[in-house]
C-alpha cells in the first residue's frame, strides 16, 4: 500500500514542500528511509516506532520504504516525523482512506506519541498554504504560530493517538489555545532611558537621526564616557513594526528557533553579538543542508549593536559592508544557498586608540595606534553616515529630553518619510541615491552654499559631501522643516568626524 | 658627477661589519686617505686583533665591494663626504664625530649656512605640529636652515614648514641614505632631496635600529648652531639633541606648554634645567644672531574680527581642545550655531579640526 502525505522544511528563512511517500509492502521486516534527511531525521525511525507503539497502534511487521520528495533537496530537522507515522499508519489501513486528502502534518514526535512543537511552524504553514494545503495538522504548542498564517485551517493535536482519532471522527481536534503562555520576557527597554543620560546634545542628536533616517552610527570614546549607555538606549526611541515588517521579522525569529509564543514580533530587533563572534556567526552560514541565520538577519528591520568594533577581528568587519551595501545577503555553501534579508542599523562602539583614552592623556605609541586604525578598514568606516566623539558629559551638564520626547519627534520624522518615499523602493533617508538627492531632499540657497564651503574646507569627497546631505535631510525631517537649510547642513557636518 | 675613488673606499669600509666611526677615524688618521685604508684592509695588512671589524677578509659583505657600491653611488646621486672634504660641516666640538656623511639632495651650501635644529617628539599635540611649521617657516623665509631628523610628528611638520615656504632644510636620517623610515614619508623624503639635503653616516641599507637614532642625534646637534625643542616628552629623543646642542655650547630653546600635556613635560623640565624660553619668533632670532629678521611677528595674525558666535566658541576652549559635545555645553550654543561658528574659525585658521575634536591655533 502507498500513502503520500504534503508536509514542508525550512532552507533558510524560506519553506519548501516536501511529500512524506511511504511504501508499506509484503516482505521481510525493514524499515528504509531515503531522500537525503539529515542525522535527526535518519534517528526519527525510533522515535516514530515508539509513538505508534505507545499510541496502542500497530507498527506493521512489513517492508516499508519512506522518501522524502523532492528527493535531491537535503532535508534538516525533525518535522517531518509526524507526517512519517501518518503516512506509515495510512499505508497499513489504521487511517480510514481518504481523510487525509489536502491535509498536511508537521510535527517532532515523542517516545510516548506527544506531538511537538517545530522550529520554523510559521515559514512551514505560509509555505503549505501558498501550495494549495487546505488543512494543516500541527502540533499544540505550534498552533497559535501557526494560526498567524491566514488561509489555512489548522488542527492542533495533542498526541499521535488523538490524531488517529479525530481523523476516525472519534474525537474533536482540539482548540487553538487563544492566549499565548504569558512570558516575561527579558525586556531590557523597559528599565532604561534616554534622561538618564546628562548632556552629549551632539550624540544624541545623532541617535535620534539613527532612528529616524536609518543612518548606521559610529560612537568613539574613552571608556566610560558613554556610549553604550546611548546606544543601549536606542531601542526606546525607535519606531515599532509596521504589520508587514512584524511578519518578516517573527518569520526569521520562527525559522530561527527562537520561541515566538504565537505572537507577532511587535519590536523591532536589536542584536548585540559579542566581540569573539566569527563572521559565520555574523553574516551567517551553513552546513549540512541547514542555513545559519547570521546576527545581520536576525538583526533585519532591527538594530545590529556591535560594542567595541576594534576588538572584532578585521575580516569578520569587512564581511559586513557587502550586507551593509545590498541589505541583504547571499549565502553559498556547498550544496545549499540562500538568499537572506539583512536590513538594519548598525550602531558601533569603539575607543579611539588601545589604551582607549585618546587625544592627549593617550599613551599608545604611533605603530600601535597605527595597528589599531588598520583593523578598522577605511571602506567600513565610511559606510557610517554618522560619527560621533563622545568623551562624557561636563559637570554642569543637564539631564536631556526622555526616550517618550525623543521617540515622538522621531515618529514624526518617520511620518514625513513615508510620504516622500511613497510609490519608491526607499524608506528611508539614508536609501536615497546620490543622484537622487536633489530631487529628495532639495537644498536651499543658504544651504547649498553651507555645503560647497564645508566641502571646500575639509575636502571632501562627492560621496562624503552626499553623506552629510542625507543626515541633513533626517535632521530637517526631525525639525519638520520641508527643505534642508544651512542650519541642518552644519549640524550634519558635526555628526562626520574623521575619528580614528 | 662622478664620485671618487677615495669616496668609494669609505663608503665600503664603512659597509663592513663593526665598522663604528671612532674605527673608521682611525684608519683615515693611519693611512692617509681612504683609498690607503681600504687597499691595507682589502691586503690583510691591519692588525685583526685591533680592528676586530675586519677578522677575515675573505669574508668580504657584497654590500661593501666597491664595485656595488659605486654603481649605487651613481644611481642615487650620492655623494660622500669626508673630513677633509671642502663641504664638510662643522663637527669640531664632538668628541666622537661622524667618519664620513652620506649626502643626496642639491643644496650643499646648507651645511655652511644659519641653521636651526627644529626637534621634538613623534607624539606631538596639534599646537605642537603647528608651532613646529610656524618656526619653520619663518626660519625659510629668512634664509636659515632647517635641520631635523625626517621623523613623524615635530621633525615632518618642521621639514614641511621649510620646504612650504622655498627654503632649504636638512634630514638627518639614522639609517642608510637609501632606505626611506618611516615609509610613509616617501614623499617627504622626496622633497628634502629637492629643496635641501639628506645626510646619515650609516651605509646603504642600513634598517632602523633603536640605538641608532640618538647617536644620529649629535649631528643635528653640530649642523645647527641654534636649537630648538617644540615639544618632548619627559623621556624623549629630542632632549638627547638638546643636551648634545648644550656640549656643543649651540644656545638651547625650548617652547612651554601646559603640564597637563605629556608632550610637554620634556620641554618644561628643560626650560626650568635653564634653556631659554620661545615665546615669540624674536626670541629664536636673538639666539641665531641674524639682525634681519628681529621684529618678525607669528604668521598667523589673531586680528581678523570674529562674528560674537565665533568668539564665544574661542572663550569655550580657552586654549584647550575641545569636541562638539563640550562645546555645546561651554556656550550653551546649539548644535547648528557651533558647527556654523567653527566652519568660521576654520577658514580663518583659528582653529583645527582633528580626530573629532578642534583646537585652537
Amino acid at each position: 500500500m502507498l500513502a503520500a502525505i504534503p508536509s514542508a522544511a525550512v532552507l533558510g528563512i524560506d519553506g519548501y514542500p516536501v511529500i512524506v511517500e511511504v511504501h508499506v509492502a509484503a516482505g521481510l521486516p525493514a524499515y528504509d528511509l531515503v531522500g537525503l534527511p539529515d542525522a535527526a531525521g535518519r534517528e526519527s525511525r525510533e522515535r516514530v516506532r515508539a509513538a505508534i507503539l505507545s499510541s496502542s497502534l500497530e507498527w506493521p511487521m512489513r517492508r516499508i520504504t519512506i522518501n522524502l520528495a523532492p528527493a535531491v533537496l537535503r532535508k534538516a530537522g525533525t518535522g517531518l516525523e509526524a507526517a512519517i507515522a501518518c503516512g506509515i499508519l495510512a499505508a497499513s489501513e489504521q487511517i480510514p482512506e481518504g481523510v487525509l486528502n489536502r491535509t498536511a502534518v508537521i510535527g517532532e514526535l515523542g517516545l510516548d506519541g506527544t506531538m511537538r512543537h517545530v522550529p520554523g511552524t510559521l515559514v512551514i504553514v505560509d509555505t503549505l498554504a501558498r501550495q494549495g494545503v487546505e488543512r494543516v495538522i500541527v502540533p499544540v504548542p505550534s498552533a497559535r504560530e501557526a494560526a498567524l498564517v491566514e488561509g489555512i485551517e489548522i488542527l492542533p493535536v495533542a498526541t499521535l493517538a488523538e490524531l488517529v482519532a479525530c481523523l476516525k471522527g472519534e474525537w474533536l481536534w482540539a482548540n487553538i489555545p487563544e492566549t499565548a503562555p504569558q512570558v516575561i520576557e527579558p525586556c531590557l527597554n523597559d528599565a532604561l532611558d534616554l534622561g538618564e543620560v546628562r548632556g552629549l546634545t551632539n550624540a544624541r542628536l545623532a541617535l535620534a537621526a539613527a532612528a529616524a533616517g536609518g543612518h548606521h552610527l559610529l560612537f568613539v570614546g574613552p571608556p566610560g564616557a558613554g556610549k553604550t549607555m546611548l546606544a543601549k538606549r536606542f531601542p526606546t526611541i525607535v519606531d515599532d513594526l509596521d504589520q508587514t515588517h512584524a511578519l518578516e521579522v517573527t518569520r526569521i525569529s520562527s525559522a530561527a528557533g527562537i520561541p515566538t509564543h504565537g505572537r507577532l514580533v511587535a519590536t523591532p530587533p536589536f542584536q548585540t553579538p559579542h566581540h569573539s563572534a566569527s563572521a559565520a556567526a555574523l553574516i551567517g552560514g551553513g552546513t549540512g543542508g541547514r542555513v545559519r541565520l547570521g546576527e545581520v538577519t536576525l538583526a533585519h528591520r532591527g538594530t545590529l549593536f556591535l560594542d567595541e568594533l576594534g576588538e572584532f577581528s578585521p575580516c569578520v568587519l569587512d564581511a559586513l559592508r557587502q550586507p551593509l551595501e545590498d541589505r541583504t545577503i547571499h549565502i553559498s555553501r556547498a550544496g545549499i544557498s540562500a538568499q537572506l534579508p539583512a536590513d538594519f542599523t548598525l550602531i558601533a562602539c569603539c575607543n579611539p586608540c588601545p589604551c582607549g583614552l585618546g587625544g592627549n592623556s593617550c599613551r599608545c605609541n604611533e605603530v600601535m595606534r597605527a595597528r589599531y586604525r588598520r583593523r578598522l578598514s577605511g571602506p567600513l568606516l565610511d559606510r557610517f553616515d554618522l560619527r560621533i566623539l563622545v568623551e562624557g558629559p561636563g559637570a554642569n551638564d543637564q539631564r536631556g529630553a526622555t526616550s517618550n520626547e525623543t521617540k515622538a519627534v522621531v515618529l514624526a520624522a518617520i511620518a514625513l518619510q513615508r510620504e516622500r518615499f511613497q510609490a519608491t523602493p526607499f524608506r528611508r533617508n539614508s536609501e536615497i541615491p546620490q543622484r537622487w538627492l536633489d530631487r529628495f531632499a532639495p537644498l536651499d540657497h543658504g544651504a547649498s552654499k553651507v555645503l560647497r564651503d564645508i566641502s571646500e574646507i575639509r575636502s571632501l569627497t562627492g560621496r562624503g559631501v552626499a553623506r552629510i546631505w542625507r543626515v541633513a535631510r533626517t535632521l530637517a525631517d526631525l525639525e519638520l522643516h520641508p527643505t534642508i537649510a544651512a542650519e541642518h547642513i552644519d549640524a550634519a557636518s558635526n555628526m562626520r568626524e574623521e575619528i580614528i | 658627477m662622478g664620485c671618487s675613488d677615495n669616496e668609494i673606499a669609505a663608503a665600503s669600509l664603512c659597509a663592513l661589519p663593526g665598522a663604528t666611526a671612532q674605527r673608521l677615524n682611525q684608519l683615515w688618521r693611519i693611512w692617509g686617505s681612504a683609498t690607503n685604508a681600504l687597499k691595507a684592509v682589502r691586503e690583510g695588512e691591519t692588525d685583526y686583533k685591533r680592528w676586530e671589524i675586519f677578522k677575515d677578509p675573505r669574508a668580504w659583505p657584497r654590500r661593501a665591494e666597491p664595485e656595488i657600491i659605486a654603481a649605487t653611488m651613481l644611481r642615487r646621486g650620492t655623494r660622500v663626504l669626508l673630513p677633509d672634504d671642502a663641504d664638510w660641516p662643522d663637527t669640531a666640538g664632538l668628541d666622537d664625530p661622524p667618519a664620513l656623511l652620506f649626502a643626496e639632495g642639491n643644496r650643499f651650501e646648507a651645511l655652511h649656512t644659519h641653521a636651526v635644529s627644529i626637534v621634538g617628539t613623534r607624539a606631538a599635540s596639534p599646537h605642537g605640529l603647528a608651532d613646529a611649521y610656524e618656526l619653520a617657516t619663518l626660519c625659510a623665509k629668512n634664509g636659515v636652515t632647517v635641520v631635523s631628523g625626517l621623523a613623524i610628528g615635530i621633525d615632518a611638520a618642521a621639514h614641511r614648514g621649510a620646504i612650504d615656504s622655498e627654503g632649504v632644510t636638512v634630514g638627518v636620517v639614522a639609517t642608510g641614505v637609501d632606505v626611506t623610515y618611516p615609509r610613509r614619508h616617501v614623499e617627504l623624503f622626496a622633497r628634502v632631496r629637492d629643496n635641501g639635503l639628506v645626510i646619515g653616516e650609516y651605509a646603504f641599507g642600513t634598517g632602523p635600529e633603536q640605538w641608532r637614532f640618538p647617536v644620529r642625534n649629535r649631528i643635528i646637534a653640530t649642523l645647527a648652531g641654534t636649537c630648538v625643542v617644540v615639544e618632548a616628552t619627559h623621556s624623549g629623543g629630542a632632549l638627547s639633541t638638546a643636551k648634545r646642542a648644550l656640549d656643543l655650547n649651540r644656545a638651547v630653546l625650548a617652547m612651554p606648554g601646559s603640564r597637563r600635556n605629556p608632550a610637554a613635560a620634556g620641554t618644561n623640565a628643560l626650560l626650568r634645567d635653564g634653556a631659554t624660553m620661545l615665546l615669540e619668533p624674536r626670541d629664536l632670532f636673538l639666539a641665531i644672531d641674524t639682525a634681519a629678521a628681529v621684529s618678525t611677528p607669528w604668521a598667523i595674525q589673531h586680528r581678523v574680527p570674529l562674528s560674537p558666535n565665533a568668539q564665544r566658541i574661542l572663550d569655550g576652549l580657552a586654549g584647550d581642545a575641545a569636541n562638539v559635545d563640550q562645546l555645546i555645553s561651554a556656550t550653551g550654543l546649539e548644535p547648528a550655531g557651533v558647527a556654523a561658528a567653527l566652519r568660521e574659525l576654520e577658514r580663518c585658521g583659528r582653529v583645527e579640526r582633528k580626530h573629532g575634536k578642534f583646537w585652537p591655533r
